[in-house]
């Protein structure tokens, strides 16, 4: 993929340091938010320095201390990361045997401990900061509290790319506890003491707007793939069969809104941001308070989950101007409704299939249209449309001939980054229609998946899932099973849903079972809690979530009009099957629970009621098919 | 306004405007930030803690109706360096992910075992309903509260 680029020849000591009282400090430019990247870096240092892990501290993404990095996304970290961190360990071990300073470039030919040797790798481990977590002690980045630190809240505007033309601020700056009412920009805001006295004296702002000129927007046709001759191969075939999906626009909705701390002074700046990209948003920061870059330092705290949220920076940003202004620290907190109505979104999709079987019930052709929006913050881009709004659109079946274009259409809505981009919306599309084809082939599901499937590991995670679930077997009345699988991003995984439907029409998640294949699995209960929160989170998108807009504007922006799974919704179980092969690379599990399970919930409520949902959220309506 | 406050078991003094929520005091005054802003409004349980052994919304109290019951949060909830049961059992089940909302998970079913030391699990997922999360570690939480429980393991 653009930008990934080769592997850099590296320092030791920009990655590994050893402190006076024998601590190791391992370095990367990586991010940690509840994925366990702290603690599976800490595992592989631990084992290649032949030290206990409680010696190894990790320090992740503070711009000043550690390497450059590109951002923490896309299910990369342990792919990416831990060769690099692991040839530097065995390196510093290497230096500190022959009692030589840790200093020096990495060589080619660094010898790694064998597999044999390793204590932490591939253990189970509890995450080193649960403790913190279970006491409250943990701090996120809406917990960061600095000494004279002051409020700040922004005006927001009517439309957004609305221009300010004229502040009044007579009433606001009489407030009580309010110190200073900035404008720079099209960038409004207050503030003050506390916080409630920053969004009462905001409230009181009267600010006129100059409303932005409408533009229609582009769309990007993307040809992904075309073999030739599918429409004949489709105008020839014995049978064919056509569907159409749409999924609508839905939203991270961390628990916690977006929060920023900004320390900005004439001198440097200092921000405590939740970011997946460090150095990018220290790159922006700069530019928006007008500092070089290397005056900047960019310090990740944990936000409240990120899904894909923070590879957008808008709270850092907007602390560092007021903080600029006010000439104090200044905490940014985004409120429930601003988090809801500002933040972007995972854009809508609406895909189409056409796809012909030959006489053996086969797939002869395939044609694929997926209509969607910019999946990425950094605004359409031709060279990356493929890998980000066209994720996963090509299916992992072997098909003889297959048309597969991306039209990335324009929004009025703000889109971004999303857990898995667009994958788990082609993969909703893809394993709903192989159900219905394979019952146009008079096969069973996964017989008529694997039956389409060459790559032995695809097939090895069908088979494990299928074996673990049960697949087959009768199941009580109004329930159903549904299977689907994929390869996403290099990680192989295939899931199986068993769903209740009762006479509303409403769906209940009672199991599922997961088969996961990674590659080199460095924590293994780390990777099934990821795969289960993916498989919990994406049921929630798939039952229950939508983004309703007018004008561009977000109108349901609370939990009681944005509903998410709860605890009364969550499955009885979620069995996760870790069957990484240890000589395989690692790739990652941040993502690939969460595209496979829409599907398998359709497939499961087909199964269970011959009611086929192309839709979502599969509400009651839809699922009673009337 | 001067208000005198009883959290996790000592009296503190606080000098806020009358109408400031219990969350904003306990986090912004209190350096208790333990316990978390989620929504404002009551809808996400991010923000609770035990009053008079009851889980309610802090974002919800103001700081006056605060001053007649006894507080604990998310920090109060240890003895010394021996952790609640449902704490311990939160690590071991690795019941969390971002861990933004386990606070509020936490202290729902520290009030629910405390009332009904062997709950179903129909009653954990009621118990619990109102503390949302996003990660989706709902079925390992509810194994925690089991395990606390002592019913299972």
């Amino acid at each position: 993929m653009t930008g990934w680029g080769e592997p850099r020849k590296e320092r030791v000591e920009q990655r590994i340091r050893v402190e006076p009282d024998g601590t190791v400090v391992a370095l990367s430019g990586k991010v940690e938010f509840g994925q366990g990247i702290r603690t599976a870096f800490a595992q592989l240092v631990a084992d290649e320095m032949a030290v206990p892990i409680e010696r190894v501290r990790v320090v992740l993404g503070d711009t000043a201390q550690v390497p450059w990095d590109m951002g923490t996304f896309g299910s990369r970290s342990v792919a990416q990361e831990a060769p690099a961190l692991r040839r530097a360990a065995a390196f510093a071990r290497e230096l500190l045997e022959r009692g030589a300073p840790v200093a020096g470039e990495v060589p080619d030919d660094v010898r790694l401990r064998p597999a044999a040797e390793r204590r932490y790798v591939g253990q189970p481990m509890p995450r080193l900061e649960a403790r913190d977590i279970v006491t409250g002690e943990a701090t996120y980045v809406a917990d960061v509290r600095l000494p004279d630190m002051a409020h700040g809240v922004i005006v927001r505007p009517p439309a957004r790319g609305a221009t300010v033309r004229a502040v009044d601020d007579a009433a606001a700056k009489a407030m009580p506890g309010v110190l200073a009412v900035v404008r720079d920009g099209d960038v409004v805001g207050v503030v003050a003491e506390r916080d409630d006295q920053a969004r009462a004296a905001a409230d009181a702002l009267d600010v006129a707007w100059s409303m932005p000129a409408r533009t229609e927007g582009e769309t990007l046709e993307v040809a992904m793939r075309d073999d030739g001759g599918v429409d004949d191969a489709v105008a020839r075939a014995a049978v064919l069969l056509e569907a159409e999906y749409t999924l609508p626009p839905i939203s991270n909705a961390p628990i916690g809104p977006s929060a920023a701390v900004a320390d900005v002074r004439a001198d440097g700046a200092t921000v405590y941001a939740g970011t997946q990209r460090p150095f990018g948003l220290r790159e922006q920061l700069a530019a928006a308070i007008g500092l070089d870059e290397e005056r900047v330092r960019v310090l990740p705290q944990m936000p409240s989950g990120t899904y894909g949220r923070n590879s957008s920076a808008d709270a850092p940003i907007e602390a560092a101007i007021l903080s600029k202004h006010a000439k104090r620290p200044v905490h940014v907190q985004w409120t429930r409704a601003e988090e809801f109505a500002y933040a972007p979104t995972r854009p809508e999709a609406y895909l189409r299939i056409g796809a012909a079987l030959d006489g053996a019930g086969r797939i002869a052709a395939w044609r694929y249209d997926e209509h969607t929006n910019v999946h990425t913050g950094g605004g359409l881009d031709a060279r990356l449309a493929p890998m980000t709004s066209g994720r996963n659109a090509i299916p992992p079946y072997r098909i003889p001939k297959a048309r597969v274009t991306l039209y990335v259409e324009p929004t009025p809505l703000r889109t971004a980054s999303f857990r898995s981009l667009a994958a788990a919306e082609n993969v909703f599309a893809i394993e709903t229609f192989m159900d219905d084809l394979a019952r146009l082939a008079k096969q069973d599901p996964l017989a008529f998946r694997l039956a389409h499937v060459d790559d032995p590991r695809l097939r090895a995670v069908f088979e494990r899932v299928a074996r673990t679930s049960g697949w087959g077997r009768k199941t009580e009345p109004r329930r159903g099973l549904g299977i689907a699988g994929t390869i996403y991003h290099g990680t192989y995984i295939a899931e199986v849903a068993e769903v209740e439907v009762d006479e509303s029409g409403r769906v209940r998640l009672v199991r599922v079972w997961a088969a996961v294949d990674p590659g080199l699995t460095l924590n293994p209960d780390g990777v099934r809690n990821q795969t289960e929160g993916g498989i919990q989170q994406s049921a929630s998108w798939t039952l229950y979530e939508e983004i309703r807009h007018r004008d561009g504007r977000i109108v349901n922006t609370g939990w009681d009009t944005y509903p998410i799974a709860t605890f009364r919704d969550a499955p009885e179980s979620i069995e996760v099957d870790v069957m990484g092969d240890p000589t395989t690379p690692s790739s990652g599990v941040g993502e690939p629970g969460a595209v496979c399970i829409s599907a398998a919930i359709g497939n499961g409520v087909f199964a269970a009621t011959g009611v086929r949902v192309r839709q979502l959220p599969m509400t009651p309506e839809r699922v009673r098919g009337r | 306004m001067k208000t005198r406050l009883r959290v996790n078991g000592t009296e503190r003094e606080v000098d806020v405007p009358r109408r400031a929520t219990l969350l904003s005091v306990l986090r912004d005054d209190l350096g208790l930030t333990g316990t978390r802003y989620g929504c404002g409004a009551g809808q996400c349980g991010a923000c609770y803690v035990l009053a008079d052994g009851r889980a309610v919304a802090s974002c919800l109290m103001t700081v006056d109706q605060a001053a007649a019951a006894d507080i604990t949060t998310i920090e109060g909830l240890a003895r010394g360096d021996r952790l609640h049961p449902v704490q311990e059992a939160f690590i071991a089940e690795d019941a969390m992910q971002c861990g933004y909302c386990t606070s509020g998970m936490i202290i729902s079913a520290a009030a629910l075992l405390a009332r009904d030391p062997r709950p179903s699990d129909a009653s954990i997922r009621d118990a619990l309903a109102p503390n949302l999360c996003r990660c989706g570690v709902y079925v390992r939480a509810i194994r925690a509260v089991k395990r606390a429980a002592g019913t299972v393991l």
